[in-house]
């Protein structure tokens, strides 16, 4: 096989990191942005003696150190500890991978927003550190949009529209115009994955008395990720459930880790209320009280309104947080409504003299939502155009790191 | 982390993933190693129930040559199956139908790339033992180019067995960390008399190699091992084995490890001068409140 | 480091350092060469408004020459927090400090002082220990992977 290696994708989440070699539908390890490092007593203690600074554990490895302690490198999307960073990609590449980074491309990415500076330490890192021999440093809502091509035909591919990055901890709405992201428009929503699980803990708290209380955090993502659905109408769902219980509520059956008896849950009500929070942020938290289809309409509605029809066209879903059933169509109706609504009025003032045409908004859900921006990654690493706008070895070694200030958009194949 | 490990880390976890599942999953896999190996783990013709991992290696017709095929074929058995294309060894593994001792497979299976390298080391190995009771001994050479351009060359002799590597630094400031980190290797043995005798040479081959194709250059490096029957004997062979393959990424692992600590030493260095530097710049006039609200006036 | 404002008398309403525009030869001081040996020594170059202090850092072997590339590539790039330091050292030193009269206005003069001595002192014996570390570093792991044997 003389042709090149594949090129090795990482995406370095707050919460997980996703990574592999491109061209797989698939990342090969999804683990904790999460290194553990020995403690030391002394101040300083960044300066260590001898080789200790090998002596780590990253991703899932890290909780079962004792004597180690678990620090997390990035904090909302941005590398916070480069020395802790440095090390953590060490081990990525050289234990994860088993790549020698001489041979490999690297794509990497980055949180919209994110400082041109934090480009050049990465590639300060990459070139110097590991002498790869060509990175690219891309924008994880691009990725998503990517990642969303598969659903669709080669003529539909386009670098612009709404991407709703939802993981763990926070929710962000980020519109992209030809693969440029409209940074001033960006909002972001104060409820995730995190929450969710918590609202259903609560509720639970509340009605189950079964679950061990060490374990009820366990047992409520557990719920979320196995039950929970998005419903088009809760009071008619509420309805649904009072009629046939039998058929709505399912059971969950664990096992307590203490004591190995099993404990059973009834799982009712929560299925559908906990995603709800969503749409109705007011359930769990007071200071916040935009339901997400709202937020995304006013991100459309700030961005130049040029832009705004093919926006609303391409809304993606990207995070694990979005993998709801049925998320995109309740989306996509509630969104609908909003706009119609505007249509509605702006025809009525002008007293029926416009007539304007409908908007068409799309919510686009597909299989790979959940490592979606690692998917994206893969999928445009594999392109043979990748190898010509990645910066190379020898651009970085003749113009230093600022070429990595900009990564050209590419991809859109025409 | 220290040592390399030299399994495959992927391959082994998706096999295990795969072989334990009740209901087996697609998988469509293409992964990297070192040295440019390649791995490919699918479902042949789309069947779930089989899992086909295949490997590439770059010196596989060399490797051919030292009898790679006869030594796969006694540690994998029946698994192996024609190469798919593109790839030069292919194992099948039928989930309906696997030995008990999954386990082992599994290990065997993420051990390929370094068993296929194992084997010119035991043909060596074995030609020492044989050079040793019949008192010749031929000049020969196992060349193989593990990578584009680097080269692994073993020797054996009627007492020794000698391994060099050629390497190739592509980064100028390598070489000189590369050099410091060879004069150790070459040091290393004072006080273990059971560890193998270590030689290096920058810019020219050594000795033995003169004569041949080896390559000449600023960046190049040769480091020799020669390993004793100590080494070479069946009891041993394996470990060495295990060790001396991987002593090339091992040698690029850890001068990349110094780099990166070399940063992390000039980053709190310049957060050192950067706090030296704000000194001289004078201290904001802030009021200083005690806790009950009251204001100090500096005289 | 007697510096005063004063704007360009070329062109006008500039305002720029004297010592790197060069451009009117009665403002600029006769520059000054303190060295211990050939290889270590300090250029100061000074003029009506601004003071340029070149640095050549002691490289013994081939390996604190690399150290010390390094580690100055290192600093030029983060030159936005050290406000005095140049980009891009001047030729045949390794570092270069610009001082200019705003820098004196703005901070404490024997300070700056302080810190262009701290720094001196320190990049020695920073690069010294960084060479050791590596020979540390290099003589564990080459220990490490024989002990496998």
């Amino acid at each position: 096989m003389a042709t090149r290696l594949p090129a090795a994708v990482i995406d370095n989440g707050t919460g997980y990191t996703k990574l592999g070699y491109a061209g797989n539908p698939e990342p090969q390890y999804i683990f904790p942005s999460c290194i553990a490092v020995k403690e030391s007593a002394g101040v300083r203690s960044n300066i260590a003696r001898g080789i200790d600074d090998l002596d780590f554990y990253i991703g899932d490895d890290c909780f079962e150190q004792p004597a180690y302690a678990a620090k997390y490198p990035i904090r909302h999307g941005v590398v916070e500890d480069w020395n802790l960073m440095e090390r953590f990609w060490e081990q990525c590449i050289f234990k994860y991978l088993r790549a020698e980074p001489e041979d490999h491309y690297f794509l990497l990415t980055e949180p919209p927003l994110n400082t041109p500076e934090n480009r050049e330490y990465t590639a300060e890192i990459m070139f110097e550190s590991f002498n790869v021999p060509g990175l690219y440093i891309a924008v994880q809502a691009v990725l998503a949009l990517a990642a969303s091509w598969t659903s669709r035909e080669v003529s539909q591919r386009t670098l612009t529209g709404t991407v709703i990055d939802s993981g763990d901890g926070v929710t962000h709405v980020i519109p992209v115009a030809d693969g440029y992201v409209i940074g001033s428009c960006i909002k972001h929503i104060p409820i995730a994955g995190r929450d969710i699980t918590h609202f259903i803990q609560q509720i639970l708290r509340e009605r189950e008395v079964g679950i061990p209380p060490e374990q009820s955090l366990e047992t409520a993502k557990q719920i979320k990720e196995r039950y929970s659905y998005i419903c088009p109408d809760i009071a008619k769902e509420f309805a649904k459930y009072e009629k046939e219980p039998a058929k709505w509520i399912k059971k969950y059956e664990g096992i307590n880790n203490i004591s190995k008896r099993p404990f059973n849950v009834d799982v009712g009500y929560e299925r559908f209320l906990g995603p709800e929070i969503y749409f109705h942020p007011e359930f769990c938290n007071e200071d916040f009280q935009t339901p997400i289809s709202e937020v995304v309409d006013t991100v459309i509605q700030n961005c130049p309104i040029d832009v705004r029809r093919p926006l609303y066209k391409n809304i993606v879903l990207s995070g694990g947080s979005t993998m709801f059933k049925d998320f995109g169509k309740r989306l996509q109706r509630d969104v609908k409504r909003t706009v119609d609504s505007r249509l509605r009025i702006s025809e009525q003032l002008s007293g029926g003299k416009l007539k304007p045409t409908s908007i068409d908004v799309q919510v686009v859900s597909h299989s790979m939502q959940r490592y979606a921006v690692w998917f994206g990654g893969s999928l445009l690493a594999a392109t043979p155009e990748f190898y010509s706008v990645c910066h190379t070895k020898a651009d970085y070694m003749e113009n230093g790191p600022s070429i990595c200030r900009h990564n050209p958009v590419f991809g859109v194949m025409s | 982390m220290i040592l390399l490990e030299i399994e495959n880390k992927i391959v082994e976890t998706t096999l295990k993933s795969r072989l334990n599942s009740q209901k087996p999953d697609a998988v469509d896999q293409t992964v990297a190693d070192y040295d440019g190996v390649v791995f490919h783990i699918s479902n042949p013709g789309r069947d779930k129930s089989k899992i086909m991992v295949s490997i590439s290696i770059r010196s596989y017709a060399q490797l051919q040559q030292h009898g790679v095929d006869e030594h796969l074929a006694t540690i994998y058995g029946n698994y192996l199956t024609t190469p798919e294309e593109g790839y030069d060894v292919s194992l099948l593994f039928d989930l309906e139908n696997l030995s008990s001792d999954k386990d082992i497979l599994i290990r065997n299976a993420s051990l390929l790339k370094r068993n296929c390298v194992a084997c010119v080391f035991e043909k060596y190995f074995d030609l020492q033992k044989q050079y040793e009771d019949q008192g010749v001994q031929s000049k020969d050479f196992a060349i193989i180019n593990y990578r584009e351009d680097e080269t692994l060359y073993i020797q054996a002799q009627k007492d020794r067995v000698v391994v060099i590597f050629s390497t190739l630094f592509k980064d100028e400031n390598d070489i000189i960390i590369g050099k410091v980190f060879m004069q150790e290797f070459k040091e290393g043995r004072r006080g273990r008399q059971e560890a193998p005798q270590v030689l290096f040479s920058h810019r020219d081959p050594p000795l033995e190699l003169r004569g041949t194709s080896a390559r000449i250059g600023d960046n190049v490096a040769y480091i020799s091992f020669v390993l004793f029957p100590r080494h070479t004997n069946p009891k041993n062979r394996q470990n060495t084995i295990n060790v001396i393959h991987t002593f090339r990424n091992y040698l690029h692992y850890h001068i990349k490890c110094s780099k990166a600590y070399l940063h992390s030493r000039m980053r709190a260095r310049t957060e050192d001068f950067l706090k030296v530097l704000n000194r001289a710049k004078p201290e904001k006039v802030s009021e200083k409140k005690t806790i009950s609200g009251k204001t100090f006036v500096r005289r | 480091m007697c510096l005063q404002n004063f704007s360009s008398q070329v062109i006008e309403r500039h305002n720029k350092p004297e010592v790197e525009v060069g451009s009117s030869k009665e403002l600029l001081l006769t520059p000054i060469i303190i060295s211990r040996n050939e290889k270590e020594r300090v250029l100061i170059e000074s003029s009506i408004n601004s003071i340029r202090v070149s640095i050549a850092v002691k490289q013994a072997d081939e390996i604190e020459k690399i150290l010390c590339h390094k580690f100055m590539r290192f600093m030029m790039l983060r030159a936005e927090n050290f406000i005095i330091l140049r980009r891009t050292p001047m030729q045949d030193y390794d570092i270069s400090f610009l001082i200019t009269n705003f820098h004196t206005e703005m901070m404490l003069k024997h300070k700056l002082v302080d810190f262009v001595i701290h720094f001196m002192e320190d990049i020695d014996k920073e690069i010294s220990e960084m060479k050791l570390a590596v020979n540390a570093r290099a003589r564990i792991c080459a220990e490490e992977f024989l002990k496998t044997f």
